[in-house]
């Protein structure tokens, strides 16, 4: 199929050159072509998808204006509600989880006219950084099958990757869009805190989630983004918002602009390949009328220990519902107290368990304000740093991650090397603002990931930047 | 900083977690190491710093407490959808003795 982007077959469907289920019939047979390898999905929405697409050429057939993901299919990660399906989440403990109502993000895409094609592996209940945490299967990254797609959104970041769908959504709290994003050569954003509504997404970290795209361009993921943000009554934490992010608008230069590298990001523990490529597409950037400034962040070496003491204590406190009472599998005891640690022991794995208790230790008495509230006063800091920042240039340049990807089970048993694959990406999710990865070079044939940053609710910008960022790879191939 | 002390059968009781012998040994090495690097963040001053659990601006987000119609067939897709039924209703453990 010659058409390879949401916004490329959205308008070959207007135009008539091609059908919506000659679109979805073309992606469900790479998915049945390549799928078995790479693990990317848990489950294909074969009929819903085949009836959307039906629709959509009806609606072409009859003349009627289409929407703006009219035909386009897309891929949802594990943990967003699809109502009559299946979400669990990567977890055995919601094996048996059906949805009894949409997410606000599957609600847009319908409306939309978006052709919801299934649901992709990810690491349970979002925890970890190579989608091995699934109770259900390991995903491999498309560009080397021995390698890890990273995560924890690797499902969705694959069947990108892989050309199984064009576009597809993910879910970051640290990193989990745009570190996957990086390691399979893929876009994949973040979007400010407050932008997307995570009304129908399975919690993991309240004060850090949202849900961002996949795509291969800027602009499919500006086109999805358009879609699914915005204002929603369902979760107070949404914002109504001035400005869309406008994908047609997207300029291509950077003429003007002001670009921060911060100096805490090239550090030691940087592979010293990558940081080659990322010195080489920041210096592209410069030759192609960017400004470049070097900046400080000081608190950068600080960001993953608070991330990894708020975001375990907020899991700690919404995984609380998963008792077997309300949801999961039952455990038959005559004692109460018994039969809640048997349901809670036998569901969750041991990523899941490790956090819930790190959350646990962190909020108990004698150590909530020696680890929590201390974490929370770091991240105002952090806050105020990046603020600073952005007072003196528009857009923050970094790696994405400090490496390439690893090989499958490299860092399985290693919970602070894992850790440390966030490193780049957590101070996004811990001040708010959004972040985005394109790519922008491989290390010995395995994708590198280059991170704009902006100040709240400055997502166009990156956008922006990223489509220029894009346009020069396609001048200079 | 408090000094660390990580008993893992305390933590797992309070955190309602039953662990395997396995998963109890993995912790008890895996656990305080974790705690030992996150302590890094005592090595920065916050004496003067306000902590806030959300950064954003919004304050008191209300929303009307309204009742909306439902369906026969979603009341069903809820009460199939919990762990435990009995007949049309959600059957749960006694809680009192």
């Amino acid at each position: 199929m010659q058409y390879k982007t949401a916004i490329g077959i959205r308008r070959a469907i207007e135009a008539k050159e091609i059908t919506a289920i000659e679109v979805l019939e073309h992606y469900l047979e790479v998915i049945k072509n390549k799928d078995n390898e790479i693990g990317a999905f848990l489950e294909v929405f074969e009929n819903e998808a085949r009836e959307q697409a039906n629709k959509i050429d009806n609606m072409v057939a009859t003349g009627q204006s289409l929407p703006r993901m009219a035909g386009v299919p897309i891929a949802i990660k594990d943990n967003m509600l699809y109502q009559g399906k299946v979400a669990s989440a990567g977890s055995k403990m919601l094996e048996k989880y059906v949805a009894t109502y949409d997410s606000t993000v599957v609600d847009r895409l319908k409306k939309a006219g978006a052709v919801i094609i299934g649901r992709t592996n990810m690491d349970e209940f979002a925890m970890g950084s190579s989608t091995e945490t699934s109770f259900w299967q390991k995903t491999k990254n498309p560009v080397d099958v021995t390698k890890t797609p990273g995560g924890s959104s690797g499902g969705s970041a694959a069947a990108v990757a892989a050309g199984m769908v064009p576009v597809s959504l993910g879910s970051d709290t640290g990193g989990s869009i745009r570190q996957p994003a990086a390691l399979c050569g893929v876009v994949g954003m973040k979007p400010s805190y407050g932008r997307v509504s995570r009304y129908g997404l399975i919690a993991l970290g309240s004060s850090l989630d949202q849900i961002g795209p996949f795509a291969t361009t800027p602009q499919d993921a500006a086109l999805v983004l358009e879609v699914i943000e915005g204002l929603d009554v369902h979760d107070a934490t949404s914002v109504e918002l001035t400005e869309t992010t406008a994908s047609e608008l997207i300029e291509e230069n950077f003429n003007g602009m002001k670009f921060g590298v911060p100096k805490e990001y090239f550090v030691d523990e940087m592979d010293s390949e990558v940081k080659k490529v990322i010195e080489e597409a920041i210096n592209q950037i410069k030759e192609n009328g960017g400004t470049i400034k070097e900046v400080s962040l000081p608190l950068t070496e600080y960001a993953l220990s608070a991330y990894y003491i708020i975001q375990p204590a907020e899991a700690s406190s919404n995984l609380g519902r998963f008792d077997g009472m309300r949801y999961g599998t039952r455990a038959l005891s005559d004692n109460l107290k018994e039969s809640y640690l048997m349901a809670r022991g036998e569901g969750f794995g041991n990523e899941v368990k490790r956090r819930i208790m790190m959350g646990a230790y962190v909020l108990s008495a004698g150590y909530y304000d020696a680890y929590y509230k201390k974490a929370l006063q770091i991240r105002q800091m952090i806050a105020n740093d990046f603020k600073r920042v952005f007072e003196e240039v528009d857009v923050i340049i970094s790696p994405t991650s400090p490496c390439v990807a690893w090989g499958l089970g490299d860092k399985f048993d290693d919970p602070i090397a894992m850790y440390l694959a966030d490193i780049f990406t957590v101070s996004a999710n811990i001040a708010g603002i959004p972040g985005i990865s394109v790519p922008c070079g491989t290390v010995h044939g395995l994708p590198v990931g280059l991170q704009f940053l902006a100040g709240a609710f400055k997502d166009g910008k990156i956008l922006r930047v990223a489509a220029a960022f894009e346009q020069l790879k396609v001048n200079n191939s | 900083m408090p000094e660390i002390e990580f008993n893992v059968d305390n933590i797992a009781k309070l955190a309602m977690l039953d662990l395997t012998d396995e998963q109890r040994v993995l912790f008890t090495e895996q656990l305080p190491s974790i705690m030992a690097y996150v302590s890094k963040l005592h090595e920065v001053d916050t004496s003067e710093i306000s902590s806030s659990a959300y950064l954003t601006d919004l304050v008191n987000i209300v929303q009307a407490d309204e009742v909306l119609p439902s369906s026969e067939e979603l009341r069903a897709d809820l009460i199939k959808a919990f762990p435990c039924e009995k007949g049309d209703a959600l059957e749960v453990p006694a809680i009192f003795e």
